[in-house]
């Protein structure tokens, strides 16, 4: 790596199930105009834009690097697209920390949105393409047989996703850009809410959001520069693996291990439950959150679930996960990666607001998409590495 | 030698359709709810230039643009070209052209389309206004089109 890699300035919209205020291009803008204010830089500032969003039917908008580079003030510059579904706003910001540390850019600006009120993600995930399998109904119908073989395998009670569910949404009342506010969330709520994919309960899902997310990344000399601390970027991972393959596991996914490893090796974390503060992680539907600590090695295989049922991963426990309320509160899905990328960094600056993990260094950003098939990582740092 | 595969190849139709929904925004709301008035507006940039159809942000500079201007009805055919055999999709169904039209007050052009019966009337730098539709509602189509001015 020639250059050193750190996140000066992080915007993100408040997250709604419409925000039918702002066309798309206002809603990316919203996002990176806070970014850039956050990072004490104008548009001129900016060397090239990465954007990512997930896949073209969401919202039938195929090329919104052409449809929204103006919005992005891009003209003159370098914009490019990223894409690898639901993971994207991940593999989004690790492409633009590629082109800092290659030398190739000072100060990138990456953007990740969906404007789910206007798209129809749930019917663009369920086509039945002749002649091959369908995907049933949604994610949700994609991802309940692989949470229903994680439940048998590791004889988890049936109250862990509720667990979860209940503590993401006491979160996201600390986070003042989450979409869902529900403040008399409990355990019989989400027990009593209709099960929509056994066994994932309404309340066990996230929600369909509108929003979007930035973050100026910049070079070793970008960052002296900042008016603020800087998150500085420690190690970096993408993998994928195929969708249907035979022997693949995809309640523990070899492509998430493999992306972790490489990336704690980067990061020189040899046991991530104690040298990890505080991780954002991917869980669109609730038992997600104890399926990626096995994955991710935070627990050993089947022993995930105790980490919840503990209280270690509440946000005064001691590994908090999803202090913001995750993906569980607002799912701008093409973001959503970004949002937990962005989350990471604003922890080890120590401005995570009312969400703050007290004295968090140390932070993990993960996304995944497509059928548990794209892997984009990254761990930050208070210090520089 | 590879032995030929002795299989029918299947195909089958696959038809996938459902319902976009689109926020148009401040600026080409503000645009669009003007036509349903029969009034077109544009806006200018920090460099003076007046965009019709007006933009959100400048695409030179990237700022921000919200200082509204109405424009004229009239304008200036900046080129064009001529639809001899109108599909069955097109906005007229008799001849027409397409055109990039510079309305007065304007620095950029709209594209839209002339009614001019043949296209020997047609001609860059003609002088051509709005036809407006008879109920309005909102959008582009509530110009009907644009015609030849009488000189």
């Amino acid at each position: 790596m020639a250059e050193r890699c750190a996140v000066i300035g992080v915007g993100q919209t408040k997250h709604a199930a419409k925000r039918g205020d702002v066309s798309m291009p206002g809603l990316v803008r919203e996002a990176a105009a806070r970014a850039l204010e956050d990072a004490g830089l104008t548009w001129r500032g900016i060397d090239a834009v990465v954007i990512g969003k997930a896949p073209d039917m969401f919202e039938g908008v195929m090329m919104p690097e052409l449809f929204l580079a103006d919005a992005l003030g891009a003209v003159g510059k370098p914009i490019m697209r990223v894409h690898t579904a639901g993971s994207v706003g991940g593999s989004t910001a690790l492409v633009a920390a590629y082109l800092v540390q290659a030398g190739v850019h000072e100060r990138v600006l990456t953007v990740a949105f969906e404007k789910q009120s206007e798209s129809n993600a749930m019917w663009a995930l369920t086509i039945s393409v002749p002649f091959q399998p369908p995907v049933v109904a949604g994610a949700g119908g994609y991802f309940a047989p692989h949470i229903r073989a994680y439940i048998r395998r590791s004889e988890a009670p049936a109250h862990v996703g509720m667990l979860v569910a209940v503590k993401d949404r006491l979160n996201a009342l600390r986070n003042p850009y989450a979409h869902l506010r529900l403040p008399d969330i409990s355990l019989e709520q989400v027990a009593a809410s209709p099960m929509l994919w056994d066994p994932i309960r309404y309340l066990e899902a996230c929600p369909s959001s509108d929003g979007a997310c930035a973050m100026v990344l910049t070079n070793g000399d970008g960052a002296k520069r900042s008016p603020g601390a800087p998150a500085w970027v420690w190690g970096t991972a993408m993998r994928s693996e195929p969708v249907i393959a035979y022997g693949r596991d995809q309640v523990n996914p070899r492509a998430g291990r493999e992306c972790a490893a490489d990336l704690y090796g980067q990061a020189g974390i040899t046991n991530p439950r104690r040298e990890i503060d505080v991780a954002a992680l991917y869980v669109p539907f609730s038992w997600y959150a104890p399926m990626w600590l096995e994955n991710l090695g935070f627990a050993e295989e089947g022993r995930g679930w105790k980490l919840v049922e503990d209280g270690v991963t509440a946000i005064d426990g001691d590994l908090p996960v999803n202090p913001s309320g995750g993906v569980l509160s607002s799912n701008p899905i093409g973001a959503s990666g970004m949002l937990r990328f962005a989350e990471a960094a604003l922890q080890v600056q120590g401005r995570a607001g009312e969400h703050q993990v007290d004295g968090a260094r140390v932070a993990l950003g993960h996304a995944y998409g497509g059928g548990s098939q794209f892997f984009a990582m990254w761990i930050v740092g208070s210090e520089k590495p | 030698m590879t032995e030929a595969i002795n299989a029918e190849t299947l195909s089958a139709t696959h038809i996938l359709e459902y319902p976009y929904t689109r926020s148009v925004g401040p600026v080409i709301g503000r645009f669009l709810a003007g036509l349903r008035d029969r009034r077109i507006e544009g806006v200018r940039t920090a460099g003076g230039r007046v965009l019709v159809p007006p933009v959100e942000y400048d695409p030179r500079t990237g700022e921000p643009l919200s200082e509204f201007v109405e424009v004229g009805q009239a304008g200036v055919v900046s080129t064009w070209a001529w639809v001899a055999a109108p599909r069955r999709n097109h906005p007229l169904d008799r001849p027409f052209a397409w055109a990039l039209i510079r309305l007065d007050g304007a620095d950029t052009a709209l594209l839209h389309t002339v009614d001019a019966g043949d296209e020997s009337k047609m001609a860059t730098g003609m002088r051509v206004r709005v036809r407006w539709r008879e109920s309005t509602a909102g959008e582009i189509h509530d110009i009907a089109c644009f015609e030849p001015e009488a000189s």
